[in-house]
């Protein structure tokens, strides 16, 4: 009488079990996109702003086309920019022949919820490098 | 007392056989959808490159939306069917700004019969040369 309650049918106990599994491989997925895309994202970020940088003539105008690039880039990958940290050097000071750094880093949220999107909680970070070279002979106004 | 025990008693291999496929179609599910975002996330960025190589000098629309689609393809492959790239341009007050559209659809190989479309509208503005 006991063994025969606690029988179960494997169809249904499986169909259960793998709809319970199914939630956190979806939200994993999710997550997973994410990261991709704000890969994507940051590396266009990092490129666009260096090259960006590398043609401004002074300081003031490198600061303003790398934050517009930075946003532009986000945007582009419908990501919100404002969460991005951006750090950029010239160690020649933007002179001809020197070279910007530029780095890039995003913060992804792991917990999301559908349809209300990010929820406070621990972030992976995604860093992205761009070292781009001022050209020699470019001409300065 | 025997009787309804005869009752109860299922085939094991043939519930065993339901129960892989169940899980078998689940698990390709999960790896449609994972396509399925990953060729959204490749028509995104190829807009974003096509865009961004139209801005470039001496590039013409033609070459921006040939570098857009050869990123899907080069990237995503035959994920990513019915591609359509666009590539207009707008001057004013001294600027021109060039608009990178791609379209396209995720076909599906597994068993959700599911064909999602993708839409991405990119516009970024094109250096102007000292005169």
């Amino acid at each position: 009488m006991r063994r025969r309650c606690e029988r179960g049918s494997a169809l249904i106990e499986s169909m259960l079990l793998g709809l319970i599994l199914l939630v956190p491989v979806i939200w994993a997925l999710g997550v997973l996109a994410d990261l991709h895309r704000s890969a994507l994202a940051a590396n266009a970020a990092a490129r666009d702003a260096g090259l960006a940088a590398a043609r401004s003539s002074d300081i003031a105008m490198a600061d303003a086309s790398i934050k517009e690039m930075v946003h532009r880039s986000f945007a582009d990958h419908e990501l919100d920019a404002t969460e991005a940290r951006v750090r950029w050097t010239s160690s020649t000071g933007l002179q001809r022949g020197g070279t910007v750094e530029i780095e890039v880093s995003y913060p992804v949220t792991v917990v999301q919820a559908p349809f209300l999107g990010r929820v406070a909680g621990p972030s992976i970070w995604i860093n992205a490098r761009h070292v781009g070279r001022i050209d020699p002979f470019r001409s300065r106004e | 007392m025997r009787k309804p025990r005869l009752l109860e008693r299922g085939s094991a291999p043939v519930e065993s056989i339901f129960a892989i496929v169940f899980i078998l179609f689940l698990a390709l599910g999960v790896i449609e959808v994972a396509f399925a975002l990953y060729g959204r996330n490749v028509v995104m960025s190829s807009a974003h490159e096509g865009a961004r190589a139209a801005v470039e000098y001496g590039r013409d629309p033609q070459q921006a939306a040939a570098i857009a689609e050869d990123t899907v393809r080069r990237a995503a492959g035959a994920l990513v069917s019915d591609l359509r790239v666009a590539v207009s341009t707008t001057s004013s007050g001294g600027t021109s700004t060039v608009r990178v559209r791609v379209q396209g659809l995720v076909d599906p190989f597994g068993p959700v019969p599911f064909t999602m479309p993708v839409d991405t509208l990119v516009s970024a503005t094109r250096e102007v040369l000292p005169r």
